[in-house]
């Protein structure tokens, strides 16, 4: 039996967060499981905990207390940096580029921490962003596409690394309606077509309740 | 052909986005380069000058006091020195460095006019003077600073001489020197009976012996006849005497500061590159890059800063120093040759200012917690 069959993807077990000396509790005692391939929505209202939730389940972020375990194994600080470069893709509401680097240089920047022959990198970069439809956006810089392309950039330099799980903190929260329909049509189908864990933080609820799997958090706790 | 990144070129491109202050710091690293260039090549050339003013004229061996500067030894001495069975020719030479206007300094000797020195001087116009008589020579350089030639009257600590030679010597110093009689410079300087040192051309080396086992024996035998007295070997008074020391520890000295001021400059400009980055940073780390990454990226972009700025300094300094070559308060001491080995020592330490300079900046914005650098207005 693998290691995949025995554990779950990724678990918490009483989670806790907080800022400030203790003064501010973002997250208190969580307890969650994701099974490899899942798409869950996380929701909440503004400062519930869900965006902490996601830094801590993606490896940005150490709690105060509890654990964090992929595939069975509890993950330490040290452990963090690989977590991050070989399993998780993260996505932005910011979008996050790079404004000195061009689209196709933005989805090489990750493989840069990978070791990749820079042909390599630049033929998966080319054909990641193909894949979002940029195709005939490939050197223009953040500056001069629109929300939406940047956006999908975004979402190419998360599968970068071919990560496991992709993480989207509000991916269309900067986004008018159509361009959120056409970034959730593209993220739902990765995780179809990839087989991909999907994690995604939203406030909208039409997101979240399309998604198989939906995730409450108040006041720093999952409801029930 | 889909672009290429590489971590170079990522470098260069977050340099190339703050063109002006990179610009700015690239010419404050120059300068410093600029100057470690131009102030050591000085000082080198100048040692350079030295070891070959004694190698041209054949001098093997200096008998001098111990203090360079202001050696003084009884001229009774030669008559001792010239008596080793090892020596050849003994010579009595005086030496000093005078103002001969305002704006010219210049090296100025005192010989007999039948002295074996006479060997590394081309006489372009003009021939020797005469012990006894007014008369000086002068280097080509000299008299085209002052614009004399042969016949002109010569001004030097209110005594007026007459200008009978000009030659070309076989290094900066002779060019730019005035040699004049042993005796006229013994009035001049008021050591009358007195000589800076005694220049020694040894017998040819025997066939058995290696030669550095022949100056130790001569310089036995010399110092055996004269007891007080240093028989130096050339090539070392060529190089360790107080004019070269001094020249080294100024160049050194000033270089080490602008090295200083150059490096802050690099540092700065990292700090502030690092600070404005903070949020980039911080996607660098929820993306995947470690931290050492992350101190690679930043130190890559201090050394290229670093290395630009040494390619500018190297430009700098050699303009600077040709500058010097021209100028009558320098040129006499100058030569405008910088060596591959001086080049690249100058690369090196701009190289390793950039480093320096780098590493705090890439330590805290490679230490930086990637949350906190991704919430970073």
């Amino acid at each position: 039996m693998t290691e995949s069959q025995t554990h779950p993807q990724l678990e918490v077990r009483s989670l806790r967060k907080t800022y400030d000396d203790g003064r501010i509790e973002a997250l208190r005692g969580v307890d969650l499981i994701v099974t490899a391939g899942e798409y869950i929505a996380i929701s909440g209202s503004s400062g519930s905990g869900k965006s902490t939730l996601l830094h801590l389940l993606g490896g940005l972020d150490i709690p105060t207390s509890g654990q964090v375990l992929f595939k069975g194994i509890a993950l330490s600080a040290s452990d963090l940096d690989d977590y991050r470069a070989r399993q998780i893709g993260f996505i932005f509401q910011a979008f996050y580029l790079l404004p000195t680097l061009s689209a196709i240089e933005n989805v090489q920047v990750p493989m840069l921490a990978l070791g990749l022959h820079a042909n390599n990198r630049a033929e998966r970069a080319e054909a990641l962003l193909v894949e979002m439809g940029l195709n005939h956006r490939l050197n223009q810089y953040p500056n001069e596409l629109s929300a939406g392309e940047r956006q999908r950039v975004a979402i190419a330099r998360a599968l970068a690394n071919d990560p496991t799980i992709l993480m989207a903190d509000e991916p269309t929260g900067n986004l008018d309606s159509v361009n959120s329909a056409r970034i959730m049509e593209i993220l739902t189908g990765i995780q179809k077509k990839r087989g991909m864990t999907l994690i995604i933080v939203t406030h909208e609820n039409d997101i979240a309740n399309a998604a198989p799997r939906h995730i409450r958090i108040r006041d720093g706790r999952i409801e029930a | 052909m889909a672009s290429q990144l590489s971590l170079s070129g990522f470098a260069w491109k977050n340099l190339w986005r703050r063109r002006l202050r990179t610009l700015l710091t690239l010419c404050g690293i120059g300068m410093a380069i600029g100057a470690f260039v131009a102030l050591v090549g000085f000082s080198r050339s100048f040692e350079t000058e030295w070891l070959r003013l004694y190698s041209s004229s054949g001098t093997d061996i200096a008998v001098v006091d111990k203090n360079f500067m202001n050696s003084s030894v009884d001229q009774s001495v030669v008559a001792k020195v010239r008596a080793v069975p090892l020596v050849e020719q003994a010579e009595p030479m005086i030496f000093n460095i005078m103002d001969l206007t305002p704006e010219v300094n210049a090296i100025v000797f005192g010989w007999l006019d039948n002295t074996y020195e006479f060997n590394s001087l081309t006489f372009t116009s003009g021939s020797r003077f005469h012990n006894g008589k007014p008369e000086v020579i002068i280097g080509d350089t000299l008299a085209r600073n002052m614009n004399k030639k042969v016949g002109d009257p010569f001004e030097m600590q209110g005594s007026t001489f007459t200008v009978v030679g000009i030659y070309h010597g076989g290094t900066a110093l002779e060019a730019g020197a005035v040699i004049l009689p042993l005796d006229q410079m013994q009035q001049l300087s008021s050591m009358q009976g007195k000589v800076s040192g005694v220049h020694v051309r040894l017998r040819p080396l025997p066939a058995a012996e290696t030669q550095e086992h022949y100056f130790k024996r001569a310089q036995a035998a010399i110092e055996a006849v004269v007891p007080g007295l240093n028989a130096q070997l050339a090539s070392d008074r060529a190089t360790n005497n107080q004019f070269v020391d001094l020249a080294h520890a100024v160049a050194w000295g000033t270089s080490a500061i602008a090295l200083f001021v150059g490096i802050l400059g690099i540092a700065n400009t990292m700090a502030m590159s690092v600070f404005e980055r903070t949020r980039e940073i911080g996607i660098l780390r929820a993306i995947g890059w470690k931290s050492w990454r992350v101190m690679l990226l930043i130190e890559t972009e201090a050394t290229g800063l670093g290395f630009a700025g040494g390619v500018l300094g190297i430009g700098a300094g050699w303009a600077g120093l040709h500058v010097l070559s021209y100028l009558p308060k320098t040129n006499i001491f100058v030569s405008t040759s910088l060596t591959p080995a001086h080049l690249l020592e100058s690369m090196a330490i701009s190289v390793v200012c950039g480093i320096l300079a780098g590493a705090y900046p890439a330590w805290r914005g490679a230490h930086l917690s990637p949350v906190e650098a991704l919430r970073h207005d």
